[in-house]
């Protein structure tokens, strides 16, 4: 009888409006500098809601090394396949797997699995035919027939949701069990958590886990501003004066494997992924309950997956997306799970915005890394807490772990909630 | 590992071309009736491809009472929230305040989110001369639809389907395009076996019949173009074909651990016994001829089914009438069964559905149910002259009566998922243990 195997981080990439590279932004959430800025992506001059937090335009076309394949994915494609490049390059799995024999690389191939969460992209993919509206003299009839001559043919696979997990595939001839999940905010968190209960099941040795999104868009700006989601200025978690959430974009991902994969390979640990909750509120597309209850659950299946306790829990990484609502239920949650005395909490969406399907993904990308340097970041956009939601430990200023264990929050429309339990690494493997 | 859990089926919806619930759509098979014909939701005369399988006259307030919970249900969302309906009825369970928490939500969902209405609304405010000007949003005359927003959203679907019935546990959609419906079906089973759900509402939903839907495909050539015989425009695995038909609709499961689903004297349809799902890492579009990918999805669904390929008598394959997807389809289920190849019955229900892509899985899943409960294999329509490349047993002609000890569904997508699931006849699943193999090669190891 075996035990469910132990699951590792080995890598982790990362790209979003705060720089290229965990390192990078890393160090701009250490020094407090924001990526929140007015668009750049259309003439936003005369918007009332204008700042997101976006990926600088001419360092884009360098995300993907292969020219060719640009004329075939969009641009959210573009940050998920940078970030799986930067966490394969720093897993080492290929490296290793020259090293294979012919047959254990056949093996290695059907055992390596992708796991992409996905925003899908929502009204720009659909712009290409406003040419052929117009072609078509305002009836359908026109339009199919100036079809073929005005659009590009190629348009459906540029827009397929799945690219990142077919190009990842196609690129490094991985052929495992796979997922592309499109459910809004939590994509990227819920591919990270199905990638490790394939992992856990023996269903593969390795996966790929990433998530992606560009949703900087006029027509979602707009829906989101009327719905009175956005800020004008910055995202201010559980702040009294938070306005709203802003965008932003770009893409995590991370190498898991099997703690025995990842030893028989001698390879650096980055951290341990402990377990997983999701839940539903059932509110509807946009409705949050006041009480916190999905996410609270989330969180507390989660810890229970993960076989920790509360006590062990030392930082928690939260939503904080700055809406009203949100945070405020987002508190009732931590405070229902841990009661009067939570560990210290932060959030990054003043950092590089709220890059929905990605923005899970790079949340546990900072949690890892603020797991191993030993420190918990400040909220620099913070003024005064919330006094609705105290006691909630979260501060301007950076505060001290509590503990090696550290909880990812993480919702979004439709009601969703999904939470992750991760350890600090290195992690010493049992020998 | 401990004996893992097994889920049974108890309940089983569909919206399809070939009617409105799964009786209908299941007696439109076994007769091989097409639900094929020229597209009348919208003015496609100037199309290269005018002919779908569209769902008629659909009406989803004669089902689901909550008028205003439908003013935010796309078109494939009011399909979901109908057959989703028909399953939980169907299996006489459904969550409540005490239940909710135990059970899960798992759908393939599509990738157009977006009524062509409001992009002709943008087309008239922003782009009217055919380009794009973002400052036209900011007109005061732009009709902001906070309704039509909620409508588009990605997981509007998952969470309208989650609020009307009462779901308060896990929940995912995903998309992988053909494969959708298969792979939401294979995570639910894993959610189950990972005992993060009792209880699970499992399916697929989808409508791409519509001016850009359509164009997506017609721009890739990827349809039939045989405008004047939709009947038999789709044709898996003939000679002839030419392309693959859309069709749209939704396919939604009850699935039930099996212990608690004997104990409650629930009818049980079949085992949902094993999942395989691979990634054909070659093209976009196509699988390797040589059916590298779909070759190890079948045998992963199978090994994690505890089956061999001699447990296995009808296919219903993903088939979906194009030269290369049959012919590719058709090498691996060669090279998986082997000297078995001969015996096992095989069908592509595309032939009168047309391809249902996010939802197609699901509702063939349920399809290989039925077949299993019924004992009768459905027909593969249109079959003239079989393909000699495809080398399989096709049911030609008429459905075909047989025993089915387990049934195995395929759906193979755009982007190279490949899913493949395992149904197990329930006396089958309930025989005495013994024959049952390991559920991973790795458990082994």
């Amino acid at each position: 009888m075996t035990s469910t195997p132990r699951i590792m981080f080995t890598g982790v990439g990362a790209v979003c409006g705060a720089g290229l590279g965990v390192d990078v932004i890393w160090s701009a959430i250490l020094e407090g500098r924001s990526a929140v800025a007015p668009i750049r992506q259309w003439d936003s001059s005369r918007w009332p809601a204008r700042m997101a937090a976006e990926v600088a335009e001419a360092s884009i076309q360098t995300l993907v090394e292969d020219r060719r394949l640009h004329k075939f994915i969009s641009r959210t494609d573009m940050f998920g396949l940078y970030a799986a490049q930067g966490a394969i390059q720093q897993s080492g799995v290929l490296a290793y797997r020259e090293k294979l024999e012919a047959p254990a690389v056949t093996r290695f191939n059907d055992r390596s699995g992708i796991f992409v969460g996905s925003g899908g992209g929502v009204y720009k993919n659909n712009y290409d035919f406003l040419p052929l509206i117009t072609a078509g003299g305002g009836d359908l009839k026109g339009f199919g027939q100036e079809l073929t001559s005005t659009v590009n043919p190629m348009w459906l696979l540029r827009h397929l949701p799945n690219n990142v997990l077919c190009y990842i595939g196609i690129r490094h001839g991985f052929k495992g069990t796979n997922a592309c999940i499109t459910n809004q905010c939590v994509s990227g968190v819920m591919a990270v958590a199905e990638a490790a209960a394939a992992l856990r099941s023996g269903e593969a040795d390795r996966a790929v886990a990433a998530g992606h999104d560009a949703p900087i868009e006029p027509e979602t700006v707009l829906h989101y501003h009327k719905l009175g989601l956005l800020a004008d200025d910055a995202v201010r978690p559980f702040d009294r004066d938070r306005r709203g959430t802003v965008f932003g974009e770009g893409a995590a991902a991370f190498v898991l494997e099997t703690e025995e994969a990842a030893r028989s390979r001698k390879v650096g640990i980055l951290g341990e992924f402990l377990g997983s909750g999701c839940s539903t509120e059932g509110t509807g597309v946009v409705g949050v309950r006041p009480d916190g209850d999905g996410l609270s659950r989330a969180i507390e299946l989660a810890i229970a997956d993960a076989q920790v306790s509360r006590e062990e829990v030392g930082l928690i990484v939260a939503h904080g997306n700055g809406t009203w609502a949100s945070d405020a239920s987002e508190a009732n949650a931590i405070r229902k799970v841990f009661g009067d005395r939570p560990p210290p909490v932060t959030a990054f969406k003043w950092a590089y915005g709220h890059s929905i399907a990605a923005s899970g993904a790079i949340d546990l990308a900072m949690a890892l890394r603020a797991l191993r340097e030993g420190v918990v970041p400040g909220i620099p956009t913070l003024n005064s807490l919330d006094s609705a939601l105290a006691p909630l430990p979260v501060s301007q200023k950076p505060q001290s772990l509590r503990g090696s264990v550290a909880v990812v929050a993480c919702r979004g429309f439709g009601g969703m909630n999904a939470a992750l339990v991760v350890r600090a690494g290195p992690v010493s493997l049992a020998q | 590992m401990n004996s893992r859990r097994r889920v049974a089926i108890t309940g089983i919806g569909m919206v399809t071309p070939l009617g409105h619930d799964a009786p209908t759509t299941w007696a439109g098979l076994l007769a091989g009736r097409s639900g094929l014909g020229r597209i009348q939701g919208f003015d496609a005369q100037g199309f290269p491809v005018r002919i779908a399988g569209e769902v008629k006259d659909f009406r989803p307030e004669t089902t689901i009472g909550d008028r205003r919970l439908l003013k935010y249900a796309s078109r494939p969302t009011g399909f979901a929230l109908v057959a989703a309906e028909e399953a939980l009825r169907d299996a006489g369970l459904r969550p409540d305040a005490l239940t909710g928490h135990q059970w899960g939500l798992s759908v393939g969902a599509g990738m157009l989110g977006v009524a062509f209405a409001d992009l002709e609304t943008v087309h008239r405010h922003c782009a009217a001369d055919g380009e794009f000007h973002a400052d036209g949003f900011l007109d005061s005359r732009f009709p902001v639809d906070p309704v039509a927003f909620c409508r588009s959203q990605t997981n509007a679907g998952l969470g309208l389907l989650a609020q009307h019935f009462g779901i308060r546990g896990y929940a995912t959609a995903v998309h992988t395009a053909c494969a959708s419906g298969g792979q939401a079906l294979g995570t639910a089973l894993k959610v189950m076996r990972r005992g993060h759900a009792n209880f699970m509402l499992a399916g697929g939903f989808d409508s791409m019949i519509n001016p850009v839907g359509l164009s997506g495909f017609c721009l890739l050539g990827a349809l039939s173009t045989d405008n004047d015989t939709p009947h038999q425009a789709s044709r898996p695995f003939d000679k002839t074909r030419n392309g693959f038909v859309l069709g749209e609709g939704a396919g939604f499961l009850v699935l039930e651990e099996w212990a608690s689903a004997q104990a409650r004297g629930a009818r049980i349809y079949a085992e949902l016994a094993g999942d395989g799902n691979s990634l054909s890492s070659y093209r976009i579009t196509d699988s390797h001829p040589s059916g590298d990918g779909p070759i190890q999805a079948m045998q992963q669904a199978m090994q994690d089914a505890g089956l061999g390929v001699e447990d296995v008598d009808y296919v219903n394959a993903h088939g979906t009438s194009t030269q290369m997807n049959d012919r590719s389809e058709c090498a691996a289920l060669r090279a998986v069964f082997g000297s078995h190849i001969e015996r096992v019955a095989v069908s592509s229900t595309k032939s009168c559905m047309g391809h249902l892509i996010a939802a197609a899985g699901a509702v063939e899943a349920g399809v290989c149910a039925l077949a299993i409960r019924d004992g009768v294999a459905p027909v593969n329509a249109n079959l003239a002259e079989p393909d000699p490349e495809c080398g399989v047993n096709l049911i030609r002609g008429q459905s075909r009566p047989m025993q089915i000890r387990a049934a195995i569904s395929n759906s193979l997508g755009f982007g190279g998922s490949n899913s493949c699931l395992v149904l197990r006849h329930p006396d089958e699943t309930a025989a005495p243990a013994g024959r049952g193999r390991p559920p991973f090669a790795k458990a082994t190891a």
